[in-house]
């Protein structure tokens, strides 16, 4: 079954490189899948993108985790109660309905060019997720089980450790792995303006300047498996957290 | 009127949802080491009368023990018991609620383990039967050793084996340690096996139909369940449940 994973990408691929080969389409713009896959090789031998991908994953991880040690608190005390909910309810939405890069050209002038603003940038998309998810999480926690704990005495901080933080982890999980795609994104267009010493982004808007059409392929692959490989890490970890969802 | 040994004392109690009212002037007492089985029709609001007891102190349920010293075992085991934690944790968490000392909390495992026989400490609630999962739960209720136990229909989905393993620990521990249990049913073979005192329940509004005393001695083995004096006081509870229904 697993490899049937791989039937339509390499169809895609196929497709590709057929229609390159036959010249239908400007190979000037659309280069082959074997002279994309030439260049990632060429681009990874040589380590002149080594720093970049680095660069990159660093201010993805330090945005993601920041976002998630206090998006994930922050979420758990706004989901506690209703009432509470129905406070932030307004400017949750509000926050999530602004697209986070927005923000970027005021933490220029506020941070600077350097990985502060990019990271800060990061972080508001991210936590906005993770509150909002890790929230609607608590509320839809089994009652059955807050009151079990209530007629043994726990406390309403025992509660929210012992209770909702755990019945709200698997809607909480998903909030994290949607966050880190955002980061992915956020921090790669951030690393496309001015003031990037490294970084995948910088490294595309290097290529473009120069017309390497190849290489600014090799990175959008790059980035691609770079976002499904934070992603498989967060589905494994998912499962050995949640060891208990679907039984 | 209340007497010495009453440690919960029911007078008029009344309940509505909405416009429809569920409890009608219900009154009964419960004296310290009694075993009760609250016995009525589905819907007829047992379940809200165990709420009350457990619930906040109100003039009409008169309680002479403090909240810690009540246990509740849940109809959904499944539901309460915490999926997260191994059935070890699981049953320890009302005495790390209650911040006891590790001495404590071994000591307290040794005597629950004495009366249950049961090995999957280390495994989750998951890994477990329906059976298991409410012995679970069961032992959770008994850890903190209370001195009232409430169980709302301990055996509603378990088979037949299950049933009747679980029944044996409740009395077991009853034997041992003599709490107050109050257990709603609706099943009757369960109220007469288990309880020295049957209140009937009529259909909602409900009301206290008739209160019917079981003489048999503790302790009780699977024996009872075939000998004369069970069945007549289960047809006894059968002409009660009749006339309140």
């Amino acid at each position: 079954m697993r490899k049937k994973k791989w039937i339509v990408p390499i169809i895609i691929l196929g497709i590709w490189q057929i229609v390159v080969s036959g010249r239908i389409i400007d190979t000037f713009f659309f280069p082959s899948p074997i002279e994309t896959m030439s260049e990632i090789i060429r681009l990874i031998i040589q380590g002149t993108i080594v720093k970049d991908i680095f660069a990159t994953i660093v201010r993805i991880i330090i945005g993601w985790g920041i976002a998630v040690i206090w998006g994930v608190p922050l979420g758990l005390i706004v989901g506690y109660s209703k009432n509470t909910y129905d406070k932030f309810e307004l400017i949750i939405d509000l926050c999530r309905s602004i697209p986070a890069i927005t923000l970027f050209p005021l933490c220029l002038l506020i941070f600077g060019i350097g990985d502060l603003s990019k990271i800060t940038v990061a972080v508001f998309a991210a936590t906005i997720i993770i509150v909002f998810n890790t929230a609607q999480g608590v509320m839809q926690a089994k009652k059955s089980r807050i009151i079990a704990a209530k007629l043994m005495g726990a406390s309403k901080m025992q509660i929210l450790k012992h209770i909702f933080f755990w019945e709200s982890l698997p809607q909480t999980m998903i909030g994290i792995r949607i966050a880190l795609s955002f980061c992915l994104i956020v921090i790669i267009l951030t690393e496309m303006f001015i003031g990037t010493y490294a970084g995948i982004g910088k490294k595309i808007i290097d290529f473009q300047y120069v017309y390497n059409i190849k290489g600014i392929y090799a990175m959008i692959i790059i980035t691609g498996l770079l976002g499904y490989a934070l992603n498989v890490f967060v589905i494994y970890a998912e499962k050995k957290i949640i060891h208990w969802s679907g039984n | 009127m209340t007497t010495i040994s009453s440690i919960i004392s029911i007078k008029n109690l009344n309940k509505c949802f909405g416009e429809q009212q569920i409890l009608n002037n219900i009154s009964f007492e419960v004296n310290k080491q009694e075993i009760i089985a609250l016995f009525g029709p589905n819907g007829c609001g047992k379940s809200t009368i165990l709420n009350s007891i457990s619930g906040e102190n109100k003039n009409e349920v008169q309680k002479k023990f403090n909240s810690t010293e009540l246990s509740y075992v849940f109809q959904n085991y499944r539901d309460s018991l915490f999926p997260w934690k191994t059935n070890y944790e699981n049953i320890l968490f009302p005495l790390k609620v209650q911040k006891k000392n590790e001495q404590v909390i071994t000591e307290r495992i040794n005597q629950i383990t004495e009366i249950f026989d049961f090995n999957e400490l280390q495994k989750y609630p998951y890994e477990l039967s329906g059976g298991q999962q409410q012995i679970v739960a069961l032992m959770r209720a008994l850890i903190t050793l209370p001195k009232i136990l409430l169980i709302d229909e301990p055996f509603s989905a378990l088979d037949y084996k299950n049933n009747l393993m679980v029944r044996q620990y409740i009395l077991k521990y009853y034997e041992k340690y003599k709490p107050t249990i109050i257990i709603v049913t609706h099943n009757i073979e369960e109220a007469v096996y288990l309880a020295n005192k049957i209140i009937i329940l009529s259909k909602s509004p409900t009301q206290v139909k008739s209160i019917i005393h079981n003489p048999k001695k503790y302790p009780r083995d699977i024996n009872f369940l075939q000998s004369q004096q069970f069945h007549e006081i289960k047809n006894k509870v059968l002409t009660a449940f009749q006339e309140a229904t």
